[in-house]
């Protein structure tokens, strides 16, 4: 009985070994570099382009919307606000669209890029929950890092970095500050971009123990605390803060409803985007600025969409394209019918390992019935009568290929019964 | 009888053990002098900065040290064993064989817990001496799939050497890397939270797989 039992645990783990790593292998023998479709507005045409990978090598197209072809410079000149400074090398600048005219100064004046990735997001990523808070008026040229660092939990502790010592003085002063601005401790959540690497440093967005939020930063070494109007019926999930010198916004707040709001940097009002299909645990976003446009174009691994707004955030259009990328392989569609299941342990969206189980269905059939065939053949070679290895036909009727070749690796015993 | 087999198998174990203690507790001092070091010629708020944002490990060092240790023990325990048929005799002890294989491996696997307790509990104190206790419980999650790594090793190890069979023994060999090639995916800090209770629940299967190769080794050879 134990020994029956020693081998099943054998062929389990053996079966979901074979299931993560064989698949790996799968993807190291057969992955291509296909990357994900470049995807612009030009207001040249104003109509949709893309750039895209469609084969082996280095076989890029450049098209548009409607399907037009075009080489690469040409492509560029239809971005100019991207390629502003191939513009400026081939002479284009200053750029004429209709009755506007833009140099060099007036493009970079109004070129930003924010993104938003599921892993950006604070449930897909551990995360030591400390902080540094920087302060906000170094006073010099470049932001650098204090010697404390915040624990936003109970109160708004500070430890001291060289001496790793709680320090009561500051934390008293912090907490205080926004007890009197209307905090209700515990803190729920702090959120903030940690680097010395920005335009400058806009602190942290805390969200209290009611859902309310906060703004914290330290101005000359004293708490400076704002609590921040959210509209009714937004409950916070996640803020990204990206501080940039335009000074315009001050990052993206992902409503609990999956709403994504822009935050403006001077008055924390909200802009709502209007992003149909967006989902943010699995695609990422980027938003595009420019002097004449917003665009958001947002992805997840098969279609990408993008919408195209005025300066005001309203839509004007709308373009959404499955990708090249998402192409089925034949490799593919072959990987389906040979085994069962996959168990994924990277999930790209997310910093977290996982064992994802993913079924291939009914298409997994074909190769169940070939695994079922040999291992009716291993069992005769081996001088077991079917009827004796009920049980390990089972295994292979479920884990198709995975099943057969746990079969092989550990076979029953002759005289045994399964 | 229990006490017998214990004492048995501490015999065959002590000076690898022994040996492991010291080799645990030194690379223990060395990552207490090396993180001591580390905060003398770099500034602490960088050094946080590097642990807490970039993700750093900067307690690797004990990384392959328990799968080490694990693959130690099981060889100190049953490779002798293994030579001029003298588990033959061990198996005839009057005790059930799968009870005998489990006592045999559970000594084995106690003596290897108490070292990753040691470690566990010296990179809890390290790292906080620096660092404040969320950063200690850190990298004490973050540790959790090398401390199991050594549980599969050993398990894997005696999987290898109680086998009759050559081409079995590979098999085990294989299964047991694979094994640990999963538990070394990671890239920063607690990246296995989600998937520890799973892969734990995976390696307590080399607890009843044990007793396969014994068995085989008593009905076959």
């Amino acid at each position: 009985m134990t020994a029956r039992l020693a081998r099943w645990s054998l062929l389990l783990l053996t079966i979901l070994l074979l299931a993560i790593w064989i698949p790996q292998a799968k993807e190291l023998l057969f992955d291509d570099r296909f990357d994900k479709t470049q995807l612009f507005f030009s207001p040249v045409i104003e109509r949709f382009v893309y750039k895209e990978l469609i084969g082996e090598g280095h076989q890029f197209v450049y098209r548009d919307q409607d399907g037009t072809d075009y080489d690469r410079e040409s492509f560029e000149t239809l971005i100019p606000f991207i390629y502003y400074k191939n513009m400026e090398l081939w002479g284009r600048l200053p750029l004429v669209l209709g009755e506007h005219r833009f140099d060099k100064a007036a493009i970079v004046a109004e070129r930003q890029v924010m993104e938003f990735k599921p892993q950006d997001l604070s449930d897909q990523a551990p995360r030591i929950q400390l902080f540094p808070l920087l302060e906000s008026n170094p006073g010099r040229a470049r932001l650098r890092f204090p010697e404390d660092i915040m624990r936003a939990g109970e109160q708004l502790d500070f430890i001291d970095s060289d001496a790793n010592r709680f320090d009561p003085e500051l934390t008293r002063t912090f907490t205080q500050a926004l007890e009197q601005a209307g905090f209700r401790f515990p803190v729920r959540a702090a959120f903030g971009r940690v680097s010395i690497l920005k335009a400058f440093d806009a602190g942290y967005f805390l969200l209290d123990s009611r859902g309310s939020l906060f703004h914290l930063r330290r101005l000359d070494g004293a708490p400076e605390v704002a609590a921040v109007p959210i509209p009714e019926g937004i409950a916070v999930r996640d803020i990204k803060v990206t501080e940039n010198k335009r000074h315009e916004l001050i990052g993206f707040l992902l409503a609990e409803d999956g709403r994504l709001f822009l935050m403006t940097e001077r008055d924390h009002d909200l802009i709502a985007l209007d992003l149909p299909g967006y989902d943010p645990d699995r695609m990422e976003l980027k938003i595009l600025f420019n002097p004449l446009y917003r665009i958001a174009v947002y992805s997840d691994r098969e279609t990408i969409h993008a919408v195209v707004m005025d300066r005001d955030y309203h839509p004007i259009d709308r373009y959404a394209r499955r990708m090249a990328m998402a192409r089925e392989r034949p490799v593919d569609r072959v990987w389906e019918m040979l085994v069962p299941f996959d168990l994924n342990l990277h999930d790209p969206d997310s910093r977290y390992l996982s064992l994802d189980a993913r079924f291939h269905g009914l298409a997994a059939a074909i190769g169940v019935a070939a695994s079922l065939l040999l291992a009716l053949e291993i069992l005769r070679l081996r001088g077991i009568r079917p009827t004796r290895a009920r049980m390990d036909l089972l295994l292979v009727l479920f884990a198709g290929l995975y099943g057969l070749l746990a079969l092989i690796l550990i076979p029953p015993e002759r005289g045994d019964e399964t | 009888m229990l006490g017998a087999i214990i004492l048995k198998e501490w015999l065959k174990i002590r000076w690898v053990w022994g040996a492991a203690l010291l080799v645990h507790l030194g690379m223990l001092v060395y990552l207490l002098l090396a993180m001591r070091h580390q905060f003398q010629v770099e500034h602490s708020e960088m050094i946080w900065y590097w642990a807490f944002e970039l993700r750093r490990l900067l307690y690797t060092q004990i990384q392959y040290l328990p799968a080490l240790t694990g693959a130690v023990i099981a060889a100190a325990q049953f490779g002798p064993e293994m030579l001029g048929g003298r588990f033959r005799l061990s198996l005839h002890l009057p005790v059930r064989g799968d009870l005998l294989v489990w006592s045999w491996v559970g000594f084995g696997a106690l003596m290897g817990g108490l070292l990753a307790l040691l470690d566990g509990a010296g990179l809890y104190w390290i790292i906080s001496t620096w660092f404040p206790h969320e950063a200690a419980e850190s990298a004490l999650l973050t540790a959790l799939p090398w401390l199991l790594g050594g549980w599969v090793a050993y398990f894997g190890t005696t999987l290898a050497l109680l086998e009759p069979s050559r081409a079995r023994r590979a098999v085990y060999a294989g299964l047991t890397l694979a094994f640990l090639a999963l538990l070394d995916q990671g890239h920063g800090y607690q990246e296995y939270d989600r998937i520890m209770p799973q892969l734990t629940g995976l390696a307590l299967l080399l607890l009843p797989a044990v007793i396969l190769p014994a068995h085989r080794y008593r009905h076959r050879s």
